[in-house]
């Protein structure tokens, strides 16, 4: 088993610098665990709020190495024949119907029930061979002939058995299949896995794995993501804005306003040819920035005071 | 310097942070690959492969700014001018520099009069490293620990130098021996103040361990104040190896039971060939559970653990309904979910607790509340030390409770012995209980929990 040929990954400078281009803008522990996960070969665990950038960071990362991302979504319920692969039983039936005919030929110059049987012994595994198995991601992920992004999206909505029989892959990079054996990736592919904490994950996958933790950035990182991503957003309105939203997120919310809705906002002001921020402005528009009727309702009343803030500070 | 990691890793797991071996050597190759030039590149690399969660990762932080201090002389200079100045008062009009001095002189009196902060750093680290501060585990070491680092770094030397320039006439050697006297009671100073970071760093938690063991069997009515945080800790700790160990039977596959009906409904599209058998699963059920406390006087202190326990239980054990009782009953399952743990008990215990016992009037109130919802999947937990001030304990009532549920368990704080004494009641209400056990420490509750999962498979 060999790494992914890339030079992207020679620096953890080089690293920021490539992603910056892709447009992501990478922290020091961002590019550093990207960096360790390549060089030890090791799957990350990217942890976080919703919304900073997790699921986009494994993305950047199959566009900066120029490599198929290959994405599974868990859930409750999912299991190894959605995951892993499957037996096309349709395709098995069909070819038992269509060869029936060719069973006399194949049998031909046997006598009896137990010569048939020993005949019949020799053609036994066509049926179970790599033919007639259909690939999931995971799979998918093992077969590509010059490595791919893995990205296994909010594993912790995934049930404890398939946390289980995770470990094999992130561990080895193969996967038993019993009728078939073991099939081992040619180039290891570089694995995310996404976490939003809903539940603890067990010790043997957090060992197996680099742990990332994404807060929500700070006001200089975060005018950089915008600058990255919304360049049309004038430089004074940027720091208004990040300096409002800053604020939000020390208040008491259900749902604190994340860097993906910074960046709806910013577009949304965009769009209404926004020069600088106002109360009225942000109350018609912040039901992009907060997703409850609660937290809406309980920021009505800060809003001139939030923006007032906003606009001293810029 | 892969001393000096595994030495780092064990300040770790003293602070609670677990680090696997596979871990270690993780660390060890992403140190390999960063190096150790850039402190805060090697903090975020050692973090990202020991510590997996944001708590370890703020105590990787802690430990890591204690672990990597070298600036143990870097308060040299002020003393020092200190010292000079102390010296130019001795009124021998003699000032002492280190130049001037021709005679023999040992490696470590050098360092320390000619100030020379970094090669002291240094030679602290390795003398440290050759005592194996590392295993200092009581307060208590701390001298021992102290007077063997200096005796590395040649501290006989300098006593032999110092005794040598008492005997000598003379004012340079007089001098020169004053500067190195107190330049001796610096070195001691800094070293102990050390010695004294390593015990925070790899003796806090040995004696933390040795307290936990205690305290795991250690009469839950006993617990000292002092001790409850400690003990909240354990409950937590205890309970995820719990959940961890029961969370992952859900399904049992019995394979081999072939599902008729499942698998003909399965196979029809491929006209009735059966070639994709559906096998008979059972699913498991996650108990509900029935905590029914008594809160008056020494029992209250075991049913806050009880209740502790059960509701640091949610990932395995979602269904928990509380009852507190003394003279009447009350559901308490609403209070404890809207409120912190510890409140919530506090409130409970303050509005039921402290009366007069009744048994009868409490399964009454149960029977009232609850009877409805027992069913063959509940398990009811009552704790008890079943004195009911002669008053009937309604047994009949549990009785029924023992017929619907499927299993019922009666804890007592009390010791076996004292069963049935006095106003106990323990024959009449054992007899609707599928198990009656004692449980008054730590290790009895986790027991009794461990069984209740058991039994859910």
């Amino acid at each position: 088993m060999s790494l992914i040929q890339t030079d992207v990954f020679s620096s953890i400078e080089r690293i920021t610098e490539e992603y910056g281009q892709a447009g992501y803008i990478s922290s020091r522990s961002i590019s550093m665990a990207v960096y360790l996960a390549h060089h030890l070969q090791k799957p990350i665990l990217v942890e976080g709020p919703a919304g900073v950038g997790k699921t986009e960071l494994a993305k950047t990362t199959a566009a900066c190495l120029d490599l198929p991302l290959i994405r599974l979504q868990c859930y409750e319920g999912l299991d190894e024949t959605k995951a892993l692969y499957e037996w096309k039983y349709g395709k098995q039936l069909l070819y038992t119907q269509l060869l029936r005919d060719k069973l006399s030929d194949v049998l031909e110059g046997a006598q009896g029930l137990v010569a048939s049987m020993e005949k019949l012994h020799s053609f036994s595994d066509i049926f179970f061979s790599k033919e007639f198995l259909e690939p999931r991601p995971l799979m998918q992920a093992l077969e590509q002939k010059d490595g791919a992004v893995l990205l296994i999206d909010e594993v912790d909505k995934s049930d404890h058995e398939f946390e289980a029989f995770l470990l094999e892959i992130l561990s080895d990079f193969q996967i038993s299949i019993p009728e078939v054996g073991t099939i081992r990736a040619d180039v290891k592919p570089l694995v995310f896995l996404t976490s939003n904490k809903a539940r603890e994950m067990s010790e043997a996958l957090m060992r197996r794995c680099i742990h990332l933790y994404i807060p929500y950035p700070d006001s200089k990182l975060e005018r950089s993501i915008l600058a990255s991503r919304v360049p049309e957003l004038s430089e004074d309105l940027r720091r208004q804005l990040v300096s409002f939203i800053q604020q939000l997120r020390e208040l008491d919310l259900k749902k604190v306003p994340a860097v993906s809705e910074a960046i709806d906002w910013a577009r949304t002001l965009v769009l209404l040819h926004s020069k600088t921020l106002s109360a009225d402005l942000v109350r018609e528009t912040l039901n992009i920035l907060l997703k409850f009727q609660e937290d809406i309702e309980g920021v009505d009343a800060q809003i001139p005071g939030l923006t007032q803030r906003a606009m001293k500070e810029a | 310097m892969d001393r000096t990691l595994t030495d780092f890793i064990r300040a770790l797991r003293h602070s609670d942070v677990r680090v696997s071996t596979s871990e270690t050597m993780d660390a060890f190759r992403a140190v390999r690959l960063v190096g150790y030039e850039e402190r805060e590149q090697l903090k975020s690399a050692l973090s990202m492969t020991l510590a997996k969660s944001e708590e370890e990762k703020a105590r990787l932080g802690d430990v890591f700014d204690r672990f990597f201090r070298f600036d143990a002389f870097s308060d040299e200079p002020e003393t020092d001018d200190d010292a000079a100045a102390g010296d130019n008062g001795e009124g021998d009009g003699q000032e002492f520099s280190p130049e001037d001095w021709d005679g023999e002189s040992t490696e470590l009196a050098r360092m320390l009069l000619e100030n020379d902060t970094e090669a002291l750093a240094l030679t602290l680290q390795e003398a440290a490293q050759d005592v194996n501060v590392a295993n200092i585990n009581f307060f208590i070491q701390r001298g021992i620990f102290t007077r063997r680092i200096m005796e590395q770094m040649g501290l006989a030397g300098l006593d032999a130098e110092i005794a040598g320039l008492s005997g000598q006439e003379g004012g340079a050697a007089q001098a020169r021996m004053q500067a190195l006297t107190q330049a001796r009671e610096r070195l001691f100073e800094q070293t102990r103040d050390f010695v004294e970071r390593q015990i925070g760093l790899y003796a806090s938690t040995t004696g933390r361990r040795l307290r936990e063991d205690l305290l795991r069997n250690i009469k839950l009515t006993n617990v000292d104040l002092q001790d409850f945080r400690l003990m909240k800790e354990l409950v937590h700790k205890m309970a995820k190896r719990l959940a961890s160990l029961h969370s992952r039977r859900r399904k049992i596959t019995r394979r081999g039971h072939l599902d008729v009906r499942r698998t003909l409904r399965a196979n029809m599209p491929y006209d009735g060939v059966l070639i994709d058998p559906k096998w008979k699963v059972r699913r498991v059920e996650r108990p509900s559970v029935y905590a029914i406390c008594d809160v008056s006087g020494s029992v209250a202190s075991v049913a806050r653990f009880l209740l502790m326990f059960l509701y640091s239980l949610q990932d395995v054990l979602p269904r928990v309904r509380a009852f507190a009782f003394s003279n009447r009953l009350a559901e308490m399952t609403e209070t404890l979910k809207n409120m912190p743990l510890e409140e919530a008990i506090n409130k409970v215990l303050k509005e039921q607790g402290y009366g007069t016992t009744d048994y009868g009037q409490a399964f009454v109130d149960f029977k009232e509340l609850a009877m409805e919802d027992i069913d063959h999947r509940s398990t009811v937990i009552i704790l008890g030390d079943a004195r009911s001030n002669f008053l009937n304990p309604r047994a009949d009532i549990l009785k029924e409770v023992y017929r619907r549920a499927k299993w019922v368990m009666l804890l007592n704080p009390e010791p076996r012995s004292f069963w049935d004494t006095g106003d106990s009641e323990m024959t009449a209400l054992r007899a609707g209980c599928h198990q009656a056990e004692v449980c008054n420490t730590m290790s009895h509750l986790e027991r009794v929990i461990d069984n209740i999962l058991r039994m859910a498979t």
